[in-house]
């Protein structure tokens, strides 16, 4: 209803497949017109065998840009699918096809992906964390283990070949996706049921033998199967929690606000250039102003005005309009001040 | 209408005097408007800037953007959709219709007919059709992949057709300001994933080549963020990049196949650089052989001056001023620069000026059209990710008139022949209206690098004519760039310089 409604005040055509995307972080699509999304997901814990046409990303160790050199301590990856796609029927069924494995990755009720991490607070536009893969909203009914469930004469199509995705095709608005496995091709669709925990698929492919999806009783047959498939409740997820339940400023908050807003990504902490001034040593400091012609002295008044209102006072050599004004908490603004008050002297 | 009446405006109220005008409607429907001024021609006589009204709602995050042959505009939004109008004199009428949607992170799209695209988008390059003709794609196919995708947000990709039904692809680096994944889609190298900007899946930092059944094969390496890439009219491939680490200022590289342009990381990735398994720490060891082993820019544009990060390279069309130079857009300045290229032997080099400094124009200038007639540029705006929003689409109307600009500077055995689009006044024939210096760049592991080696040269003028300056330079060598600074002044018509600046990247001095 919330929806429709926005859409009738932005005169947007109600006729399209699905709604066009709009600031709402949390889209959704319908029973009629399931809302189709290509972006990074979320992977909440799928077994490691699924990924079997996947590399693995390790830890490497920490960069500082600053001097050019790797110094104590690791980054590690995150979790996360990187060639996804995303469908939501309403509260109904979402679910995740991958394309690099060819396969239904999990499936969930109520709620779809919140992007908030990925696309940031509306009007905003940044990403909101260094991990910023969209978060899941519902319950995960179902999740992928294993190798690939499709078999043919009783073997997994992981045994057979690399699978290789080739497309979707629009059914009345229900993506059906295709892949090959050698010189086989394969189609995969699924939808809503009104049973609970439960949704419909259904696998064809040209191959001339016994088509079955593992793990589903009575799930076999020639070229064409359709089947119901019953998860259960694995999880549940809320999307992306903004409250950072800071009650005190200090400067460890700062230093994780700092990092959770993705700061890093325009200043450095060790002195070296970057989009925005380095905040090593600024504390405290002269700073030439755009306008001005004596320097001002980055006391926490000037800190805080320069985060709270990035075009007050414009730092010589720098761009205005290139800082969101982030409209946070006040103990989030005093906690950041904290924190680079910290940094006196360069990392 | 109203850019219409925007512009009767700004004509009767600039002087304070009466100035005459003609007002034409082309066949086109677009309004254009000639100014005939007896106090000269000025930037709002020549250009009139644009904000094109995008869908109401719709993130403005424009990814990319072409149109097709019947002139419908196709844009792609980077959270996803891809609309489409048919452009309107007014800016604010664009009758947008949704065509296709679910790309991820869209910054590439080919317009293969009105009811046929090509996206890059962030795992491959997908094909997408309306095949039963109610306006919206319901066919989407993959074209072509092959590259990697690490889950880093930076990972974005460009293209340009190839001429034979293909592609060149622009795939750009990840960034250290995200993470990657731990299942990544292609194989991961560690060696790969170190420092600033890297490349730890496969043909990140790389030109790749897509053929017209889109089978992929490595074409060119070391860029950082090339982030727009363009095949000219006589078949020469051009990109830009963003300085940074390894990128000394934004450059704008002549791309041929095999050669390396700079950014050590894409190559653990090359199977014919045996110099080490790390060649990020190899060249930061080993410089000398590290500018051996590079390609140069063709033109550097410095980055505080000119141009902090480049777009979408794209030719000025025939009958315009400057045909056949190049427009760079600026992504983090609200700038279009303006190179004047010219190849002396086998290598190409040039100047760099700008072609619109405000204006009007936004900041986050990404990828850049002209409609079919050449009379209007289309440039599409995006920052999502690096900052506060100037985004959207804009367009550039050349109104006719010619302004007085510096059209283009050239390189002689000993100096620079500086030429304008007008008859220039006496005061410009005067060599203390000039002033040269040079300086050089060395990039290396820094974000950016400092201008070095400054030197201030002694000049002479050896010829004038009636729009040209030829300067004699003290000194005049290979591996720098020079920068010229001369006179604002009027044209003995009254029409002012709209530049005052520009920068010439020395690869080579002629020998006559």
């Amino acid at each position: 209803m919330r929806k429709t409604l926005l859409l009738l005040t932005l005169g947007l055509r109600l006729d399209a497949a699905q709604p066009p995307i709009t600031f709402e972080n949390r889209p959704m699509g319908n029973l009629d017109k399931p809302f189709v999304l290509r972006t990074y997901v979320p992977d909440p814990g799928i077994d490691d065998a699924v990924f079997s046409q996947h590399d693995t990303g390790h830890s490497v160790a920490k960069y500082n840009p600053g001097i050019g050199q790797d110094v104590k301590g690791e980054v590690q990856p995150v979790d996360g699918i990187a060639g996804a796609v995303a469908v939501n029927f309403g509260p109904a069924l979402s679910y995740v096809f991958d394309t690099t494995e060819c396969r239904l990755l999990y499936a969930w009720q109520g709620g779809f992906l919140d992007m908030t991490p990925y696309w940031g607070e509306p009007g905003k536009g940044s990403r909101i964390s260094f991990g910023y893969v969209p978060r899941l909203s519902g319950t995960l009914i179902w999740q992928a283990e294993g190798k690939h469930p499709v078999e043919i004469d009783g073997k997994s199509i992981s045994d057979i070949g690399p699978r290789v995705f080739t497309g979707y095709q629009l059914e009345k608005g229900v993506p059906v996706f295709g892949y090959q496995v050698g010189k086989h091709q394969f189609t995969f669709s699924i939808t809503p049921t009104d049973e609970p925990l439960t949704f419909s698929a259904s696998l064809t492919s040209d191959s001339t033998g016994e088509l079955a999806f593992r793990g589903v009783e009575g799930a076999r047959g020639k070229s064409n199967i359709s089947f119901n498939i019953t998860g259960a409740e694995l999880g549940k997820y809320q999307g992306y929690e903004r409250d950072n339940k800071i009650t005190k400023a200090s400067e460890q908050a700062g230093e994780k606000l700092f990092n959770q807003y993705g700061c890093a990504a325009c200043h450095t902490l060790d002195g070296s250039k970057s989009h925005g001034p380095s905040l090593g040593g600024l504390a405290g400091h002269p700073v030439e102003i755009e306008g001005l012609e004596k320097p001002v002295i980055a006391d926490s008044a000037y800190l805080l005005e320069s985060i709270k209102s990035p075009n007050a006072m414009v730092v010589k050599g720098y761009p205005p309009n290139y800082m969101p004004p982030f409209g946070l908490p006040d103990v989030e603004y005093e906690s950041l001040v904290l924190y680079i008050e910290s940094l006196a002297a360069p990392e | 209408m109203n850019s219409v009446s925007a512009s009767l405006r700004t004509l009767t109220t600039k002087n304070g005097a009466i100035r005459s005008f003609k007002l034409t409607l082309s066949a086109a429907g677009f309004a254009c408007l000639t100014a005939i001024s007896t106090a000269g021609i000025r930037f709002d006589d020549c250009y009139l800037v644009e904000d094109i009204k995008l869908p109401a709602g719709s993130p403005p995050e424009v990814g990319a953007i072409d149109f097709a042959e019947d002139g419908t505009l196709f844009v792609v939004l980077r959270r996803g959709d891809v609309f489409k109008a048919t452009p309107t004199a007014d800016p604010a009428a664009f009758d947008w219709q949704l065509f296709a949607t679910g790309f991820h992170n869209g910054c590439g799209i080919d317009v293969i007919s009105p009811t046929k695209i090509r996206v890059t988008q962030m795992a491959e390059m997908t094909e997408a059709e309306d095949t039963d003709g109610d306006g919206l794609a319901d066919r989407y196919l993959r074209f072509a992949s092959g590259w990697g995708l690490s889950g880093n947000y930076h990972e974005t990709n460009a293209l340009t057709r190839d001429g034979s039904g293909g592609y060149f692809l622009a795939v750009g680096t990840a960034s250290h300001a995200g993470p990657t994944f731990k299942h990544t889609l292609g194989k991961f190298s560690d060696a790969g994933r170190r420092g600033r900007n890297y490349s730890s899946v496969k043909w990140k930092g790389w030109v790749l080549h897509a053929d017209k059944d889109g089978n992929v094969t490595p074409w060119a390496s070391g860029f950082r963020m090339h982030n727009g890439i363009y095949r000219d009219r006589n078949g020469e491939l051009w990109a830009g990049d963003n300085q940074g680490d390894w990128k000394e200022t934004t450059p704008l590289y002549h791309i041929e196949k095999g050669n390396f342009y700079g950014h050590p990381s894409s190559l653990v990735w090359d199977p014919a650089f045996t110099k080490s398994k790390d060649p990020l720490a190899y060249y930061r060891d080993h410089l000398d052989e590290y500018n051996e082993d590079r390609t140069p820019a063709a033109v550097e544009i410095p980055h505080m001056e000119m141009n902090r990060s480049a777009g979408e390279p794209m030719e000025f069309p025939d009958g315009l001023p400057f045909t056949g130079q190049m427009i760079l857009p600026d992504n983090n300045g609200e700038r279009l620069t303006r190179v004047m290229l010219e190849k002396v032997g086998d290598t190409w080099q040039g100047a760099c000026t700008h072609f619109i400094n405000g204006r009007g124009l936004r900041s986050g200038n990404h990828r850049a059209r002209f409609t079919a007639d050449g009379k209007q540029l289309y440039i599409g705006q995006t920052v999502r990710g690096w900052g506060s929003p100037a985004e959207g689409l804009q367009r550039v109307t050349f109104l006719g008139p010619e302004p007085f600009d510096l059209d283009r500077v050239s390189i002689i055995k000993d100096g620079f022949k500086v030429s304008f689009t007008k008859p220039i006044p006496e005061e410009l024939k005067d060599i203390k209206k000039w002033k040269i210096s040079s300086f050089t760049y060395q990039p290396r592991w820094t974000y950016g690098s400092d201008q070095e080696d400054k030197k201030d040269h002694k000049i002479s003028i050896s010829s004038t004519d009636e729009k040209s300056v030829t300067l004699k330079v003290d000194a005049l060598a290979a591996g720098r760039v020079y920068r010229l600074d001369f006179q604002k002044c009027d044209s003995p018509d009254g029409s002012p310089l709209q530049n005052d600046l520009a920068f010439y990247t020395v690869n080579t001095v002629p020998e006559k």
